[in-house]
């Protein structure tokens, strides 16, 4: 996509302003984007991101600047312009181009680039269409969503990496709206993976509706959801955001290297219930969060986050790693070219445990099962996080009794984890998108079916 | 890139003319420095300048959208070609159309985007002041978030009309946010400031606020669970009002998910509230002499007196509805025709603020979970929160590891005060009187 000409003229004039250490990323991202309205195309929407970011490191300073030209003269510029306060005598030389790509461990066959297949897309949404409004008459309308990107990235560095790695996205969404005339309520269904179009092959529309509609009629059903604190059964797959959110973005050296991370000096101690192991493994074949390579050209691989409770490692870029002096995981992502790197998430869950779930309800006498989680936040300096509930049901005397609706757990990442009581047997992933100081990037969670036994919760009650 | 925008306008509307389209095109361009401090050091400097077109065409009554962030004519001319692929698996919607007209629109660059006279050297400075101000104060542990910007935004639209709409819009801002430990007690709390000229910003300001607020907070509680008086601070007032913007949009109205579609002309609200959309309030930085469409913006009121007067409109919505269109088109280069807000306002109501917060009530100061915990389509909300028992004005404890939770539309039925001064949100995007809300759901 870049000259190496260029890419090295950028990278010699980098170094020759005195940078420990120079990169030229270049992105070329071809996206479609389709949504559908029950039986109506609302929008298809395409479009080609291309551009180029140059990062300059001087110890751990970092400088970063990003332009849609492609030639020399505007890389030496931008890189100049970054080290207008940092200039000094060269500290290092730049290494020749060693050219490789990437091994290709997640392959796609019906590629964007190859075609957009639009119609086979607007076919399978209009499936699950109907299969959502089959379900009950009380569904009122569908949204769908298909969505498709290729990314093709080249990296260059002063050490004298030069890769190329393609990765191709897609992921489907299917939303219900349940509505009685006076009231409204939402369901959704997602799916997708690092791979094409192929992705149909084990998608059944047919499911994802009814599963979008099953879940609009329950919380259409759904009362206000009691309040205070109580034990909670999470559910499997995207109940793991509750990982990830409150322990997997304290992992990161973004903000370990800051000690802005309440995990930063917990290294090799016990931070979770014994029955807690984690991990973040890029190298899942064709699973959502995976990736070839890092977005600092370093093939990634499987970390061990948290074993028998304790904490064996972090997630480290090329600075992070410098910073804390932890070896660096393969973890080094970005959004785009209009971001550094940093330390993030791939494919994050918590291993699969024994425990039945009939036993986890059982053990209840009040509180609350979380069945379907949605989005959260956390404040990695304190641990401080929030989850939204997207499906529960209240549970007593060991008993489910009744869905609730617009409930929030609250709690801190050092506390749940040690709250983790049971972890079930039925491990599954699901698919998110993560935000963080580097961007959006596409991460997996996962989990089997879990316990706190005791976390906040906020209901309307 | 290649080309002027004028000039790759002009071969890009030309092209959609040719194939017996009509189309826009949005092109919007950014420049930007970006400064982030670390251990008294600059750990981030970044400097940015993009370039994207967006364009519409409208063919047999089918609309289809594409962009391009490559500027040779290869890629544009792909992008009109790809954007007539996709308008021909659109619905068929007689109301989607380009607005005719020939107007040109050009913003006040004196107004919006002044020349910065502060050097590059003194915004280094300036990032650098931030953290190591906030580090040396007591039991303040880093300062993980902080940092300078100044943003030089320019878009263009252009029609095949002929109608031609220009802004270009400065914004500088600063923040920081300290982690305070003491003991096993921490808190995270910060500020932020934005303003058209950077020497507008108050760098010290930021300091002793972001401070207090750290010291203020790092001992709170959760409180009992019930029922309170609320009112938040306009920050946080306004990010509530966004999470439930789609209750103005006539778009979503029209696609069946708006609560309010039936509702205009209906009370909604105590009608002591007003709200309006004031996109010409010149102190605020959501200023906009246009929308998406390219036409003149113009104050809009959306609720009168607790009443639903309507919904924001683009020329499509306006044409669905047969109503007149507010001027509130909206799309970025990425994304097709919807409606936005420019800046919302809230009126002052007739309460001064010593009635206002009178009594005990709670004053929210935090909200989490905004993106994920708030359902516009019913209007049920649980976020995570944090603020101050107060009584009569007075902070009496702070209060931390709480939820507010509720369901928005009920909560605009249930003001019991509105204060008779406005305020500016931090981003300087919302104008709002503040709001004491009666009987929300608090946990602890």
């Amino acid at each position: 996509m870049l000259d190496s000409r260029v890419a090295q003229s950028a990278i010699d004039h980098a170094i020759a302003l005195g940078a420990d250490f120079a990169e030229v990323f270049v992105e070329r991202n071809q996206v479609n984007n389709i949504a559908t309205l029950s039986n109506q195309v609302r929008d298809i929407a395409s479009g080609i991101d291309f551009g180029v970011g140059v990062r300059l490191v001087y110890g751990a300073k970092v400088l970063y600047g990003y332009t849609n030209r492609t030639d020399a003269d505007e890389l030496k510029r931008i890189a100049s312009e970054l080290a207008a306060k940092d200039r000094r005598d060269p500290a290092t030389t730049a290494g020749a181009f060693d050219f490789r790509t990437a091994a290709d461990i997640h392959e796609a066959e019906r590629t964007l680039s190859k075609d957009s297949e639009v119609r086979d897309k607007v076919g399978y949404l209009f499936a699950a269409d109907r299969a959502a409004r089959a379900a009950s008459n009380l569904i009122s309308q569908t949204q769908g969503a298909c969505g498709q990107r290729e990314q093709a990235v080249e990296i260059f560095n002063s050490e004298g990496l030069h890769v190329r790695d393609t990765r191709h996205y897609t992921r489907t969404r299917v939303q219900a709206v349940a509505s009685n005339g006076t009231e409204q309520a939402t369901g959704m269904n997602t799916d997708g993976g690092l791979l094409g179009w192929e992705i149909v092959e084990t998608l059944d529309p047919r499911k994802c509706g009814a599963e979008a509609a099953r879940q609009a009629l329950v919380n259409l059903s759904a009362k206000p959801c009691p309040s205070g604190r109580m034990p909670v059964v999470i559910g499997n797959g995207f109940g793991g955001v509750i990982f990830h959110e409150a322990c997997g973005h304290l992992l990161e050296t973004t903000s370990v290297a800051k000690r802005a991370s309440v995990f930063h000096d917990k290294l090799g101690t016990t931070i979770a219930n014994a029955v807690v192991n984690a991990v973040d493994d890029g190298t899942l074949r064709r699973e959502w969060g995976s990736i070839n390579i890092d977005d600092e050209g370093m093939p990634t691989e499987r970390t061990q986050l948290i074993k028998d409770g304790k904490l064996v490692n972090f997630l480290a870029d090329r600075v992070g790693a410098a910073q804390t002096g932890l070896p660096r995981t393969g973890s080094g992502r970005r959004q785009s070219y209009q971001f550094a790197p940093a330390s993030r998430m791939r494919n994050t869950f918590i291993e699969p445990g024994a425990a039945s779930f009939d036993d986890m309800i059982a053990s209840i006498d009040r509180g609350v099962y979380a069945s379907h989680m949605g989005g959260g936040s956390v404040q990695p300096g304190t641990g401080e996080f929030n989850f939204a509930v997207t499906e529960g049901y209240y549970v007593e005397d060991g008993r489910i009794r009744h869905p609730v609706k617009a409930a929030t757990l609250i709690s801190t990442g050092p506390d749940v984890l040690k709250r983790i009581s049971m972890v079930g047997g039925d491990f599954a992933l699901a698919t998110g998108m993560c935000g963080s100081v580097s961007g959006m990037v596409p991460t997996t969670v996962g989990q089997a079916t879990l316990k706190v036994d005791d976390i906040l919760v906020g209901g309307n009650a | 890139m290649t080309g002027t925008v004028e000039a790759n306008a002009e071969r890009i509307l030309e092209r959609i003319l040719a194939t017996g389209a009509t189309g826009d095109l949005v092109v919007q361009e950014q420049s930007s420095l970006s400064l982030k401090a670390h251990d008294g050091e600059l750990e981030e400097h970044k400097v940015t300048s993009t370039r994207v077109y967006g364009v519409r065409v409208v063919n047999d009554d089918r609309a289809g959208i594409a962009y391009s962030e490559a500027g040779d004519t290869d890629a544009l001319d792909s992008m009109v070609d790809q954007a007539l692929v996709n308008a021909a698996f659109a619905r068929v919607d007689p109301a989607e159309a380009v607005v005719a007209g020939n107007t040109t629109l050009v913003s006040d660059d004196a107004m919006l985007c002044p020349e910065d006279p502060t050097s590059v050297e003194v915004k280094i400075d300036a990032a650098l002041y931030l953290e190591r101000e906030l580090t040396a104060r007591d039991n303040v542990r880093n300062v993980p978030y902080n940092g300078v910007q100044d943003l030089v935004a320019e878009r263009h639209v252009f029609a095949t009309t002929g109608r031609t709409a220009n802004s270009r819009n400065r914004v500088c801002s600063a923040f920081a946010y300290a982690l305070m430990s003491d003991g096993d007690k921490d808190a995270l709390e910060g500020t932020q400031r934005h303003a058209r000229r950077f020497d507008e910003i108050d760098t010290a300001w930021i300091v002793d606020e972001t401070y207090q607020r750290c010291v203020a907070m790092l001992h709170g509680e959760a409180l009992p669970s019930k029922h309170y008086d609320v009112l938040f601070d306009v920050e946080h007032q306004a990010d509530l009002f966004a999470v439930f913007h789609d209750m103005f949009s006539a778009k979503t109205a029209r696609d069946g998910i708006n609560p309010l579609r039936d509702k205009v002309g209906e009370r909604i609200a105590v009608d002591t509230l007003t709200i309006r959309d004031a996109p010409l309030e010149a102190g605020g930085l959501g200023y906009a002499l246009f929308d998406d469409e390219g036409l003149a913006t113009s104050t809009s009121t959306l609720v009168d007196g607790g009443v639903l007067r309507t919904l924001i409109h683009n020329s499509a919505t306006a044409t669905h509805f047969d109503v007149p269109n507010t001027h509130n088109a909206h799309r970025s280069p990425r994304s097709s025709m919807g409606v936005g807000l420019h800046q919302l306002e809230v009126a002052s109501g007739d309460v001064d603020e010593g009635t206002l917060t009178g009594g005990e009530y709670l004053e929210i100061v935090d909200l989490a979970g905004l993106h994920s915990g708030g359902n516009p389509v019913t209007g049920d909300f649980s976020f995570g929160a944090a603020g101050f028992l107060c009584r009569d004005g007075e902070r009496i404890r702070p209060v931390r590891n709480i939820t507010v939770a509720g369901n928005f539309f009920e909560m605009l039925q249930r003001i019991s005060a509105i204060g008779d001064n406005q305020h500016w949100n931090p981003e300087r995007s919302a104008l709002m009187a503040r709001i004491r809300f009666a009987d929300v759901a608090i946990s602890g």
